[in-house]
């Protein structure tokens, strides 16, 4: 077993708490021993990096340092929006003393302890994708996924900048693809699995950002995907709840159910409703999955 | 060496034709000296553009296995030795002309309609300029710019909304906005604060990554955004997202989610989005406002953000440049980060695992 700490971040708490759920109940099937973090905040999601950058920084160090507190090594993710917000940070405190003893400064005049010991920030979707997760995972996901054509919506935050990300090629990524095979599941492939899904504008510039969902979700069910999959809630909330709106833009209607990347695995790995809360989703994935319900 | 590509060939509104070339070239070859031998002996009417060979001028931007680059800067050994054979392709988001031209004409408007000059409003200043290496390092890497495009084709706002102003032009803002010579920065921020403007980025980071420059034109956005909230500049729907997350933080800690909607789109809008806020509502997406969620400790991102306030380091000038992060980089010292360029990098956007992999221009 691994021991993370766990920043399940803001969507995981409220809105999208079926993530939590299924992170949480996955966890020891792929030998990951989750702490919670408990005195932590928003990371921001890159809107406080744009309106008070300084601000983002010490609010990224404080759940850095709580962190490295826990005594582990890693602290765990579940959005790509908190990795590369908790990543950017990280990376300028490692790497910049002057840099970090002022944040530790600030940080210890307010009570915080200081951010001493290094750690990783590391979202899920890597500690399945290598190592003791990836070994682990194969034998959890023994129910198997049977057929099912998933598509991978890996989205931008845990791609690029990749200077600051680095996990895998931004461009040929294919981690979520081994994953989906390891469950049993097939693989489709479609251009922009590795493009935006609106999300960050979808508010303050609703018809530019539903002309970039559009895209996954056309291209994936034109390729003959049952359903997606993403590692990051916000693509998720944009993939799933936005989705009825696109039907006033291209007159179809897609029904494509998006899975959290711990639901597809937790489904694979047989976990019970009661954790991976379909009943949350907007668009029903109970129909897709119909088809791979296995004789337990 | 033999090198082997794949290009895609058209003259405007007419066909595509992906056409096979092999040629010799110099172990030392660029794509752009291999074109220069295909255009040379194998077929003189392969149309691209082409001037400095060196990485300065900007003229050479094209596609590679559906990646922008500069083709004077991507070396063919590696490729050619793995036995790949990239698809070439023009840019992306720009008309194509001929062959690997595109019509610049879209890109240069946006570049225009952001005054790239120095306005100096004042009276003609009574001696030269001195400005502080500290103050021009805000502006170093925006003022690296080629205008090459290599952002632009991949830009995925601008796809969606060709208005939108872009990465090259947003960045270039931000190279005259943060110098202190220039004398029109409000006036600056208000436009760039207008409908395709700052607020329309999506935040893909693909013109972070795509740039042969290190502008890092997504870092340049984010800076215009904090100057224009650290100048009150801060009307548009996307600047009053931003500040929600700053009074969530300090206030309950997480995100007040469901407030944020009322808060960035003001109350009238949001009436008209009630229906839909209505089928959220059953599946959990609109969690109730109160009790509100909060944080433990939360005392402590409050006075964080009291302290932090009181130090002033706002607008772009609060943005870390991380200039000891890349300097170390730069000297080859790993640090578990890695140099996109550096050893042990990726080999992009050259990948051999998959010779026939490839992307048609769109």
């Amino acid at each position: 077993m691994k021991t993370v700490a766990y920043y399940k971040g803001c969507l995981a708490s409220l809105s999208a708490k079926e993530l939590d759920t299924s992170t949480q109940a996955l966890a020891p099937k792929v030998g990951l021993d989750l702490i919670e973090l408990e005195s932590v905040t928003c990371c921001g999601a890159g809107d406080i990096h744009e309106a008070e950058p300084d601000y983002y920084l010490h609010l990224n160090a404080r759940i850095l340092a709580a962190a490295a507190d826990t005594g582990v090594d890693t602290l765990m993710t579940v959005c790509n929006v908190c990795t590369l917000n908790l990543r950017q940070a990280n990376w300028q405190l490692l790497n910049d003393g002057a840099l970090r003893e002022r944040v530790n400064r600030n940080l210890e005049a307010v009570g915080v302890p200081p951010y001493e010991r290094d750690v990783d920030v590391r979202h899920l979707l890597w500690e399945v994708a290598e190592g003791d997760g990836w070994e682990r995972l194969r034998l959890a996901a023994h129910k198997g996924l049977k057929g099912l054509r998933v598509a991978p919506f890996y989205g931008c935050q845990i791609l690029r900048p990749s200077k600051v990300l680095g996990f895998e090629d931004p461009d040929r990524p294919t981690s979520l693809e081994r994953i989906i095979e390891a469950c049993g599941g097939e693989a489709v492939d479609y251009p922009a699995k590795i493009k935006c899904c609106g999300f960050p504008i979808i508010q303050a510039r609703e018809d530019t950002a539903l002309g970039e969902l559009v895209q996954p979700i056309e291209q994936a069910v034109d390729a003959g995907a049952d359903v997606m999959v993403t590692p990051c809630p916000l693509c998720h909330l944009s993939l799933d709840a936005w989705q009825s709106k696109l039907r006033a833009l291209t007159g179809r209607d897609y029904r494509l159910p998006v899975l959290h990347l711990a639901q597809l695995i937790g489904v694979a790995a047989g976990l019970p409703e009661s954790e991976l809360q379909f009943r949350r989703h907007v668009v029903a994935v109970e129909p897709a999955l119909e088809k791979v319900r296995f004789e337990v | 060496m033999k090198v082997a590509l794949k290009i895609w060939r058209s003259v405007a509104g007419g066909e595509r034709t992906l056409r096979d070339y092999e040629v010799d070239a110099p172990e030392w070859a660029t794509l752009l000296d291999v074109l220069d031998i295909v255009k040379d002996t194998v077929d003189g009417t392969l149309a691209y553009r082409k001037s400095c060979r060196m990485m300065i001028c900007g003229s050479c931007g094209m596609r590679m296995d559906g990646a922008a680059v500069l083709a004077c800067k991507t070396r063919m050994y590696d490729i050619a030795a793995a036995g790949h054979v990239p698809v070439i392709s023009p840019m992306g988001n720009l008309p194509v002309i001929r062959d690997l031209v595109v019509d610049m004409e879209p890109f240069w408007a946006k570049f225009r309609a952001v005054d790239p000059y120095l306005r100096d409003e004042g009276a003609a200043p009574e001696q030269e300029h001195r400005i502080s290496q500290e103050r021009m390092n805000a502006v170093h890497k925006e003022s690296l710019c080629i205008n090459c495009g290599c952002c632009v084709s991949e830009c995925n706002a601008w796809e969606s909304s060709p208005e939108f102003l872009g990465p090259q032009a947003l960045a270039k803002a931000m190279r005259f906005v943060g110098d202190p010579r220039d004398g029109a920065t409000r006036a600056r921020l208000e436009k760039l604060n207008g409908e395709h403007g700052i607020w329309e980025c999506t935040r893909c980071y693909f013109c972070t990554e795509r740039c042969p420059k290190g502008v890092d034109p997504r870092d340049a956005i984010a800076k215009l955004g904090a100057e224009s909230v650290a100048q009150g500049i801060d009307r548009d729907m996307g600047a009053k997202h931003a500040k929600w997350f700053v009074t969530s933080a300090r206030t309950t800690g997480w995100l007040r989610e469901t407030e944020l909607v009322p808060r960035t789109q003001g109350v009238v809008e949001s009436i008209r989005q009630v229906r839909f806020a209505l089928e959220l509502r059953k599946h959990g997406k609109v969690p109730p406002p109160f009790p509100p969620h909060v944080a433990k400790d939360v005392r402590q991102s409050e006075l964080l953000h009291e302290l932090v306030t009181l130090q002033g380091r706002v607008g772009y000038a609060g943005i870390v440049q991380g200039e000891r992060a890349l300097e170390r980089h730069a000297i080859g010292v790993e640090d578990g980060a890695r140099d996109p360029y550096g050893p042990g990098s990726f080999p992009r956007p050259f990948v051999a695992a998959d010779p026939e992999a490839g992307e048609a221009p769109s």
